[in-house]
């Protein structure tokens, strides 16, 4: 029991806590890949939490005998030697984690499949109605309102309206491409969908939207940094100043929110990246978190 | 080697620029002044694209007679509209580079670059 309440009370932390601590912190900005990474650990982290805890109240005397062999029972890596006698408590300790595992997986699965679709869909308007430009690796399409975004996934494409065209001096459409272009080669779409899929199941917690919302704008940041490497930071500030000033139909697509003039501002003060002594931690912790729920459960109870 | 989808999409820009319906046989000719290409793969090709609903036909004599369902400008508008529009349960599918946003948080990017000393235009 004094198990479940320490992991109960770790999942709390995790999902309430940490959340805020995180947003807080300045570094996340400034080392976008690994505050990827750590909210993605967090999320695993309170997933295998739950899991372990479910796990603990069917079972408190799972693993009295703590240590090494507890530890990978409860992983479910070592065959439990004696189960002779198969329990509900039994039954319920193993399903709750494995049905959790697959809801994941299959909400994961859903969310890219339907952004596949989607993108599918898109993609074959796209191929009849734009042009495809070899000098740009981009398809153009004649609109006068200024966009400018990809297709991610199989057979992926950078598309550019007619009106970013005429917006942006060359430099800065470079800028905006590469910016494109680095989504597609790091796969953002299926860090998102995992994002997604945590948030859809854990609906309500703090940690689900932050993680959801974060994880949005710091790829956008990675994709930034990436368009950096050839390009200058006020190549790529004005091209994001352009396209979000140029004239929308009235209320056509009143979105936005503040994450436009979070990456500006970004990219108008040049970030020193956090010491590698830091980075290097931050990483560990990333690697440790989701593991140290199977800790707690496995240390030797005083109770 | 040309894919079929390059192929659908020279016969559709056709029709569209020409803005009337035509023969397989007119479209033919006038990918013929280009490079050559057999009536049957035109026609196939234009069979696939009224099964798909992008084309409409009449019998016109002994031939059929085609037009695209919608114009390019009403394609390219939907297209936009799924790329900039933010809908709730959009799926996260398409990465655009910056968000369609208000006027204050434009105003709110401009002081960011003025502050920076970069110059905006008027």
């Amino acid at each position: 029991m004094n198990a479940v309440s320490a992991l109960i009370g770790y999942a709390g932390v995790i999902g309430f806590l940490a959340p805020r601590l995180l947003l807080r912190s300045s570094w996340p900005h400034r080392a976008p890949v690994l505050a990827v990474a750590a909210w993605q650990a967090l999320a695993m982290s309170f997933v295998v939490a739950v899991s372990v805890a479910v796990y603990e109240f069917a079972e408190p005397t799972g693993h009295e005998h703590a240590g090494v062999l507890g530890l990978l029972q409860t992983c479910g890596l070592a065959a439990v030697a004696d189960h002779a006698h198969t329990t509900s408590a039994d039954l319920l300790a193993v399903a709750v984690p494995a049905a959790l595992t697959v809801l994941l997986l299959g909400v994961f699965s859903r969310e890219v499949v339907r952004a596949h679709q989607a993108r599918s869909r898109h993609r074959a308007v796209l191929d009849l109605v734009g042009r495809r430009s070899s000098t740009l690796r981009a398809t153009i399409i004649e609109h006068a309102l200024p966009a400018a975004y990809c297709l991610p996934g199989r057979c992926p494409r950078v598309v550019v309206s007619q009106g970013a065209l005429q917006l942006l001096s060359a430099d800065q459409l470079d800028a905006v491409l590469d910016h494109e272009r680095a989504h597609i080669a790091g796969r953002h779409h299926l860090v998102l969908a995992a994002a997604e899929a945590f948030a859809k199941i854990f609906r309500g917690l703090p940690l689900a939207r932050h993680v959801r919302e974060q994880t949005g704008l710091l790829l956008e940041m990675i994709a930034d940094d990436r368009a950096l490497r050839c390009h200058s930071r006020d190549v790529l500030a004005t091209a994001m100043y352009e396209m979000a000033a140029a004239k929308t139909p009235r209320g056509a697509f009143a979105a936005g929110g503040p994450n436009a003039l979070l990456r500006l501002r970004r990219l108008l003060t040049p970030q020193h990246q956090p010491h590698p002594a830091f980075s290097g931690s931050i990483a560990a912790v990333a690697v440790t978190v989701p593991l140290l729920p199977l800790l707690a459960a496995c240390a030797p109870s005083a109770g | 080697m040309r894919r079929l989808g390059d192929l659908e999409a020279e016969i559709m820009d056709r029709l569209w620029t020409w803005k009337r319906p035509a023969t397989v046989r007119e479209v033919v000719d006038d990918i013929n002044r280009q490079r050559p290409i057999a009536y049957t793969t035109v026609m196939t090709v234009a069979n696939i694209l009224y099964n798909k609903g992008w084309l409409l036909r009449n019998k016109q004599g002994r031939a059929w007679l085609y037009a695209p369902v919608r114009s390019r400008e009403a394609y390219t508008a939907a297209l936009m509209e799924d790329a900039l529009g933010t809908s709730e349960d959009r799926p996260a599918a398409l990465a655009h580079f910056v968000e369609q946003m208000p006027d204050d948080e434009v105003a709110a990017l401009r002081k960011a670059l003025r502050a920076a000393g970069r110059r905006t235009r008027p």
